[in-house]
């Protein structure tokens, strides 16, 4: 173990003694690693706002929503559709909900004509639906079981339509929905996913049914989440689940598709970019085995005499082996530090969120170590067969 | 102290050396010797007389073409390059005419290289480096490096370098020829001192005023020897 340390200390001092060449051959993993970390940084944050928010918003959610089929105008999924959806192994939470027709929201007595024209969505929905959606309250509370049971004429509205009709937190207001008066009971935070709920009204399917006559309960549109990482099979299987060969047509759909794709990485980009990295950092290597080749040669004396002092082969070349392992670090880390100091400068000039994928830098240093390394082999070897007698002249 | 009553450290049993495939030349044929403790002893011989070959064989730097050399009893052809390696560290201490020490370190660093390897501590190893430098006066400069002495104080940090191991065999190679005449003698009284029973001085040099220090003389001539004497002190 001693031995170990002792060539480790004898390395060091080897790369100490000659510090500008030391310097000269790190500029080449450090440029490479560099060259790497930027580009793929770079490439990554450059999106980085979307990857953000896909991965804030999850991308296990499936919206099911039945879809036109001939002959009817509002289509409807069968009344057990959430059972149906449930029965789904890979699906975790489920929420129902039924756009009502023909009911007209009137937030203001004077402005009713502004609103039949451009009517506000009235959802039944059921109690689930924020859990699923993961979305919290503003204010207030979402509609409970006993919205349902006792047929209280509680409002649910979203915060889109909060803000539009000037409603302040906490305050008791009641919404004339259909005619009734509909006590607004809570807001709804934003739903990034589906926006059209943010400018809805909710109540429960017992009131859609008791006030507006939807007497089938029949919801035309599910919220599923599903296990994480299953979402492709599970929308896949999903409308075969929910129609069961019956009559109505069922669409499922991920509504972070759309944002997934935006935010993929242009990878075609990051491979011609971080390939120059990788051709930098091979030039680095090729640059140490020659610069290391030579000074092989130059310091000739000292490999004889060291020889002469009962220094092995294998402990002269490895000594050599640990000045390339030595310069592979320090250019790696220098081309770490200088990596992330490009991507900040990158990102901030860009105006983009940094995004680092944790195994950047390291692979950085790996790479950079290997690469020195490997590079260190033929000067070490080179180092090791020199005969002490042709390099001390004696006689 | 009877240079001839010592025993044998290092034999020479008809030992040659050969260069070349095709036309095959003759650096030392046939050369037997034997060196014993507590020998002072000069190989003196013109150029080309097979003198540095000798020394080379002799420092286990280099392997006979035939013959078997032995030192301390172990046939070093039977060793391997880590073996050799081995025994060179720890039998043998090395002078050279250009002194060879590593221009980076200091002369500390230099002596404590003869140290390196052998799982002694790094106290030790101070220690020990501290000890040989005293011994050869230069204890006080032991932080320079060798661009920061002269011809002479490189010389005296080379052979603290040598004694460091407290070899068997210190091998001295010309070891005054860079250096002027007060240092030469200076170096001399260094090696004089160094004498002991249980170590053999080999020096290699073409320079009589510097055999005339030896006890016995091994003169040299074609890749043979050609006298072997004990010089009794005057």
């Amino acid at each position: 173990m001693s031995r170990y340390r002792e060539l480790l200390g004898v390395a060091f001092a080897g790369l100490a003694a000659r510090k500008s060449r030391t310097l000269l051959i790190m500029l080449g993993p450090t440029l490479g690693v560099a060259a790497i970390i930027a580009a793929v940084g770079l490439t990554d944050s450059a999106k980085g706002d979307l990857k953000l928010k896909l991965r804030e918003l999850g991308t296990d959610l499936i919206v099911a929503e039945a879809s036109s089929s001939f002959g009817t105008d509002t289509p409807k999924m069968p009344a057990d559709a959430v059972p149906r959806a449930l029965s789904v192994p890979t699906v975790d939470r489920v929420a129902a909900v039924s756009e009502l027709s023909g009911v007209v929201v009137t937030p203001y007595a004077e402005a009713a004509s502004v609103y039949e024209t451009v009517p506000i969505p009235v959802l039944a929905a059921d109690s689930q639906l924020p859990s699923v959606l993961d979305v919290t309250m503003v204010t207030g509370r979402w509609l409970n079981e006993f919205d349902q049971q006792e047929l209280a004429r509680s409002a649910v509205i979203g915060q889109g339509l909060a803000e539009e009709i000037d409603m302040l937190p906490g305050e008791s207001r009641s919404i004339d929905v259909g005619g009734k008066a509909y006590a607004v009971v809570g807001i709804l935070e934003r739903v990034e996913l589906d926006p059209a709920l943010n400018n809805a009204v909710f109540i429960t399917f017992g009131s859609a049914e008791e006030d507006f006559n939807d007497e089938d309960q029949e919801p035309n549109k599910l919220y599923v989440r599903a296990d994480p990482g299953t979402e492709r099979d599970t929308s896949a299987i999903l409308p075969i689940a929910i129609t069961l060969g019956g009559s109505t047509e069922v669409a499922a759909k991920i509504p972070t598709d759309l944002l997934a794709a935006q935010s993929e990485t242009d990878t075609t980009l990051q491979f011609i970019v971080a390939g120059m990295g990788l051709l930098a950092l091979v030039v680095g290597a090729v640059g140490i085995a020659n610069v290391m080749s030579i000074s092989v040669i130059q310091r000739s004396s000292e490999i004889g005499i060291r020889r002469a002092l009962g220094h092995s082969r294998s402990t002269v070349g490895l000594q050599f082996l640990l000045e390339a392992l030595g310069v592979g670090i320090l250019g790696g880390l220098l081309g770490v530090v200088v990596g992330l100091a490009a991507m900040w400068a990158g990102t901030n000039l860009a105006d983009w969120v940094f995004v680092l994928q944790p195994w950047l830098p390291w692979a950085g240093l790996v790479g950079a170590i290997l690469v020195s390394m490997l590079a260190g082999i033929v000067p070490a070897l080179k180092a090791a067969r020199l005969e002490p007698l042709e390099t001390l002249r004696l006689g | 102290m009877s240079p001839v009553q010592g025993q044998p450290l290092l034999e020479l049993d008809r030992v040659s050396r050969a260069y070349g495939e095709e036309v095959v030349v003759y650096a030392l044929r046939e050369v037997s010797l034997t060196i014993r403790a507590g020998d002072f002893m000069a190989i003196i011989g013109p150029s080309g007389s097979g003198k540095s070959t000798m020394l080379g064989l002799l420092g286990v730097l280099d392997l006979p073409s035939d013959g078997v050399i032995r030192i301390d009893g172990v046939d070093v052809g039977s060793l391997d390059d880590a073996g050799r390696s081995k025994m060179r560290g720890e039998s043998i201490g090395f002078v050279f005419q250009q002194f060879h020490l590593i221009p980076h370190l200091s002369a500390q660093g230099n002596v404590e290289t003869a140290l390196l390897y052998r799982n002694l501590s790094r106290k030790e190893r101070t220690d020990r480096a501290r000890a040989a430098l005293d011994r050869v006066g230069l204890g006080a400069r032991a932080g320079h490096r060798p661009v920061q002495m002269s011809g002479g104080e490189q010389q005296r940090v080379a052979i603290a370098r040598a004694i460091v191991t407290d070899p068997l065999l210190i091998l001295a190679d010309e070891p005054t020829g860079a250096l002027d005449t007060t240092n030469a003698a200076n170096v001399m009284e260094i090696f004089e001192s160094l004498r002991s029973p249980e170590r053999a001085i080999v020096m290699v040099t073409h320079d009589l005023a510097v055999a005339d220090h030896a006890e016995r003389r091994v003169s040299m001539l074609d890749g043979q020897i050609v006298a072997d004497e004990i010089r009794l002190p005057a």
